[in-house]
Parts: C-alpha cells; structure tokens; sequence
C-alpha cells in the first residue's frame, strides 16, 4: 500500500468542516449555504424538522451525494477530491438499515468488513467481540431477517465500527425501536464516544439529543440556526427543555410542504 | 474514483449476491424452474417429425390425427375404392381423423364451429371422368383461422392423394406397356435425395435448443443485474457498498460475476434439459460453447446496468428489460428465422448481442465450429461488452451519486 495522501487541511483539527455546503434538487434547495464544524471526539447532535437537509448533509459529507456547491472535509480529506480517503475514515448508519436478510449476524459482519480490507482471521475476533458488547453473541450464526428491530439496529450499529471509523454519522439510530433498544442503542453510543469515535447523531427525540450531545446544531430549510452545548441553549431560552428550544427556533406549526422531490433526475433527463 | 477492482472483493460480492439466492428457496425454485417450464414447453411444441419419404409412401407430420370431413358427391366405384384409400392412408399414418358428411353445408358448419380442421369434396363426375381416361379433380377447404394449420393440413391432403395418384398411375403404365418399362421411369425420371448436414439429427429441436439456451442465458443476466442493484439501492445496502472505501468497478464486477454463474447454471439445465429429453446433442466443443455463453452474458450485462442506472426504481428497471428483451426473442432469430423477417426488422434484429450469440451456439453445438468459425460473432460479442461497459460504469457512478 501506499503513503495515504496529504489532509486538504490538517491544520484545523476539526473532524468535520464544510464552507458553503450546499445541495439542490431542481429549484429545491436542500441544503443552503451551511457552515459547521464538529469536533474530534465529541457528539453532535444534529436537530431539525423532518426536511430540514439533515440526512442530505449527512449524505454529503459520507460521499454519497455530490454537493451542488461548496466544499467539505471529513478528517482532513476533501470529500470530493479525496472521497476514497473519507471512506476509510467513516462509519454510517443510515435511515435504511444496511444489511443482508438473509445473511446472517456474523456473515453481515464479515461481509462489510470485507470491505475495508481487514482480513479475515482479525475481521472474524472483531465482529465476535462487537456481537458480545450488543449481547448477540447467541444469534451470532441467525438470519437477521428473523431479529427484530431493536436487534437490527445493534447489528447495523456495530456493523458501521468494525474498521474503527474515526467518525461516525448516526441517521436516527432509535426510530422505531422499544424503549429498552432505545435505551441499549444510546448507552451503545455513549460506549462509542468512551472508545474515541467522534459522533453525528440526528434525532428527532430532543431528551436524547440533550443526553447524549456535547453540542447541537438546529437547522431548517437547510440553514444553521444555532449551535451550542444543550446546556447553553436551554439557559439562552430560558427554558429547561431543549424540545422549547427546538419549537422556539423552527416554529410550531406542522411542517407539511411538498417540494417536488418525486421527479427524478436521469440521464434521459427530468422525468 | 482511481481505485482499482481487487478480484477478492469482487468475488466476495459475488459470492454473496449467490448466496442470497441460495438462501431464497422459493426464488430459487423458480429460478430452476424458469428453464425446466421454457424447454418443456417448446420441446414438445416442436416433437421430433418422422421424415417424409415419397418413395416410401411415408408422410412425417408434427400435427397428428387432425379432424376432416369427407364429402362425397359422386357414388361411382372409382370415387368409393378412392375415398377408402383416403381413409386408411390417413388413419395407417396418423395424419387425420376422417369423418363422413352428407353435404358440404353442413360440413361447413362443422368447420366454422370449430370441428373439423379441413373437407375433402370428391365431387359429381368424378369416376366417370377417370374411367374415360381424363384427369379428376378433388376439392379442399381448410380452416384458414390458422395459418400453420391450414398450410399443414392443405400439403397433407395433397401427399395422401399423390400416393394414391402413384399408385394409380403405376396401375395404369404397367397395363399399358405390359411390364417393360419401370413405372417409375415415367412419373418421376428425376429424384431428390437429402444428405443431412449433420447424421442422426433426430429433432428439429436440436436447431432450436442452442437459441434457447442464448435467449434464457442473456435475458436472464440482463434482468437479473437490474434486479440485483435497484434492490440494493432500495433497501438501503447499496449505500453500504458506496460508503466503504472500495472502487465502483468492484461492486459492478462482482454482480456480473454472480448473474454470469446464474446465467451459465440456468443455460446448462436447458442444455441438459434438452439432452435428456429431447435427444440434443453437443457435436462441438463445450469449452467453446461456456466461452460463447459468459460473452452473450458480458455483452448485455452492461445494458442492464445502464438501465438501474436510468430506472428510478426496481419496478420501472423490471419494466424496462422486459420491454428490450420481449421483442429481442422474436426478431433476433431465436424463434423465427431472421430471413423471414422486413429488412429493417432484421437490421434491428442484427444489431441486438442475442443474435450474434445465438448463432455462435448453434453452429458450435450442432455445426462442431471451431473458435475460428465463430470469430466474427466473437468479436461483435466482445464489442458489444466494451461498449456498453464503457457507458455503464460512469452511468452508474453518476446514478448512485445522485
């Protein structure tokens, strides 16, 4: 293997950087213009109404989106000249869980960690060891077709540390799951914090988002509209609930709108 | 992306992509099954046809024990001993059922509502006429509503009256020139005789079976690329994929690896299929005949991925390969001889892999061609992969990135 090429920008020792990061689709703009930092080894918690270009971001930033305009980098690499790099250095569990039915456990594990070049002998130590952090370990060799939800997540979760990302981007990891997996998936997090990952949780429960961020950055309409520690902003507004913080910065009314998403970009264009 | 495909990760995700196969005991069923019911179903559409012989009083038939009607108007001893002769002839060989009826009307009627497949009319006049020494003439209506049948059932009645006519001219030159020339020198001074191209060909469907196993091969591979990445990319795995350090190249050759496996193992149940069943058989190199299938699934593997890459989602990718591959069966010449088909119907037909692997497989199974025979379809099959290849890969770059 060769040397890994040069950081775009070493210097500033944030994890994560973006100037200008936006994303439209058609005339919609997603994200708009955003300009944030997240810090190595902290957990931010990044808030905003359904639409608000959260997981746009996210998507950004993981490589799997090209921004429309801007720039970005994630550890040092630029995500879009040095996207191989930002790979190696990222872990993602996104809305859709990423996983095989019909793999089992220990396979999925195998198989995505196959990905990162681990061998197999190391890769195998490994997902044992992540499978018995989750209490897997008797399911271990079960289709994941058959786990429930709560089990799913702790299997995707797991899945996205096997290569020991530097960064990891969490896309809602509690939806959906009972409270006892809610609790088991935040404790997972905190324990992921504890082992030096640094953390991007989007959540739209603000009691978890107040437990488990070190700082949370509101937006909507794809525009930053604060970032402090939860603590700072609850002072701010003078409100002991982050949930008024949130209602305060994003409005209460419904946030139903209908962008125009549904038609979709081919190379045949619009259809 | 400047990385480079490992062959390791490659084979991985193929390995996978099967595995999940494996796993799915009902799509695998059907995944055995597709080719089973295929050549099943046109094996014995096509049954094996006795041949033909003049000589021999012989008349092959693919459609056997067809109902007709005989109409018989004139009562002369010569029209009876005929219409008997009709009758056995067609019964000793199978070709038709033959019926009585009063009147042509009501014949007719038979055949309108579906009864009767054709009427022999032997008409008034018609002993008289061959006892004084003149021609006679028997008429025939067929159930046009079908083409094939018509044709078939027309030409048979023909066959059966020209061995009675035979044998009645037979009758008539050896009471002419009292045994002292051969009857036959006389009728028919010139025969035809047919040195088949390849000996011991026992069914039609041995000419058909290498077009199946090219049809099933590249349809298969073309539907299930599409298949496997929109699946991916709807429940969520492909971003798994994408989001590890790993070149599109990779995730692009371990699908096709896997759908060339499927696409081979489902090729080899027709090609066994027919054997067994069919009695097909390989006159060429099989080494060759596995090369001729992994380049018609390599040149139309690329066509799948531009559609996932063009398809917003697994349903209007589906829809897509089956709109190319429908028409792709008819006018590539699987089913029907290209040659039949309106100039720029073939030019179409011609421009499409399905054609040019198809040929290779027929020639290497039945005609025992040599790789330097095949060449040409070789090459286009080789053109065909780079090309779509070549618009595939950033196709698909710009699709997952979107």
């Amino acid at each position: 293997m060769s040397q890994p090429p040069e950081p775009v920008c070493k210097s500033s020792g944030y994890a994560i950087e973006t100037h200008g990061l936006t994303k439209k689709f058609n005339s919609f703009t997603a994200v708009d213009h955003i300009d944030l930092t997240v810090r190595r080894g902290e957990i931010y918690g990044f808030l905003g109404p359904n639409g608000a270009g959260k997981s746009t971001t996210i998507r950004m930033l993981c490589t799997l989106l090209a921004p429309t305009s801007g720039s970005a980098s994630v550890d040092g690499y630029d995500i879009g000249k040095q996207g191989n790099e930002v790979r190696k250095r990222i872990g993602l569990v996104s809305e859709k869980m990423i996983m095989y039915p019909r793999l089992t456990a220990l396979e999925n594990l195998m198989f995505f960690g196959r990905l990162y070049g681990i061998d197999r002998g190391a890769l195998r130590k490994k997902s044992e060891e992540l499978l018995e952090m989750v209490k897997l370990t008797p399911f271990k060799d079960k289709l994941v077709g058959g786990f429930s939800s709560g089990m799913r997540q702790r299997v995707n979760v797991i899945r996205a540390v096997l290569h020991d990302p530097d960064i990891l981007f969490l896309d809602e990891p509690t939806t959906g799951l009972d409270p006892q997996s809610t609790r088991f998936v935040r404790d997972l997090v905190k324990e992921l914090k504890q082992r030096g990952h640094t953390i991007v949780l989007t959540t739209h429960i603000m009691e978890e988002a107040d437990e488990l961020s070190d700082r949370v950055c509101i937006i909507d309409n794809g525009k930053i509209m604060a970032v402090d520690p939860p603590q700072a902003l609850k002072e701010e507004y003078n409100t002991t609930s982050l949930l008024d913080v949130f209602l305060e910065l994003t409005g209460r009314e419904l946030r139903d709108s209908a962008n125009g998403r549904i038609s979709m970009r081919t190379p045949m264009g619009r259809m | 992306m400047a990385e480079t495909a490992t062959w390791d990760l490659t084979l991985d995700i193929a390995r996978r992509d099967l595995l999940d196969l494996w796993r799915s005991k009902m799509l695998l069923f059907f995944f055995i099954l597709f080719p089973i019911l295929l050549m099943s179903m046109f094996g014995y559409i096509y049954p094996p046809v006795p041949k033909s012989n003049a000589n021999t009083g012989i008349i092959g038939t693919a459609f056997p024990n067809l109902p007709v009607s005989l109409v018989q108007m004139d009562d002369g001893k010569t029209a009876n001993l005929i219409a008997a002769q009709f009758i056995q002839i067609s019964q000793q060989q199978g070709l038709f059922t033959v019926s009585q009826s009063a009147s042509y009307q009501s014949a007719r009627s038979q055949l309108v509502e579906g009864n009767l497949k054709g009427i022999i009319i032997i008409p008034q006049g018609f002993s008289d006429a061959l006892t004084a020494g003149q021609p006679a003439t028997v008429q025939v209506t067929v159930d046009e509503t079908n083409p094939t049948t018509a044709s078939v059932v027309q030409s048979e009645i023909s066959a059966v009256f020209n061995i009675i006519g035979s044998s009645m001219s037979a009758q008539n030159i050896n009471n002419m020139n009292g045994g002292r020339v051969n009857p036959a020198f006389i009728m028919q001074p010139i025969s035809v005789t047919n040195i088949p191209l390849i000996t011991g060909v026992s069914s039609s469907f041995q000419f058909l079976a290498p077009g199946f196993m090219a049809l099933t091969v590249i349809t298969g591979s073309l539907q299930g690329v599409a298949t496997a990445i929109s699946r991916e990319k709807e429940q969520g795995t492909m971003d798994g994929l994408l989001v590890a350090p790993i070149s599109h190249q990779s995730i692009i050759l371990g699908k096709v690896a896997a759908q060339t496996v499927r696409g081979l193992i489902q090729g080899l149940l027709i090609l066994g299929l027919s054997m067994v069943l069919f009695g097909v058989r390989i006159y060429g190199s099989p080494f060759i005949m596995l090369i001729v299938m992994v380049l018609g699934t390599a040149s139309f593997v690329g066509v799948g991925i531009i559609m996932t890459a063009v398809a917003p989602d697994q349903e209007t990718a589906q829809m897509m390969t089956i709109i190319l591959q429908f028409p792709m069966m008819f006018i590539s010449g699987v089913l029907f001889p290209i040659d039949q088909l309106p100039g720029w119907m073939q030019y179409i037909g011609k421009g499409l892999p399905l054609y040019y692997a198809a040929d290779a497989l027929r020639k290497v199974i039945i005609l025992n061609a040599s790789l330097t025979a095949i060449m040409p379809d070789v090459l286009i099959l080789i053109a065909y992969t780079i090309l779509t290849m070549t618009l595939a890969v950033p196709l698909f770059e710009r699709a997952m990135r979107r």
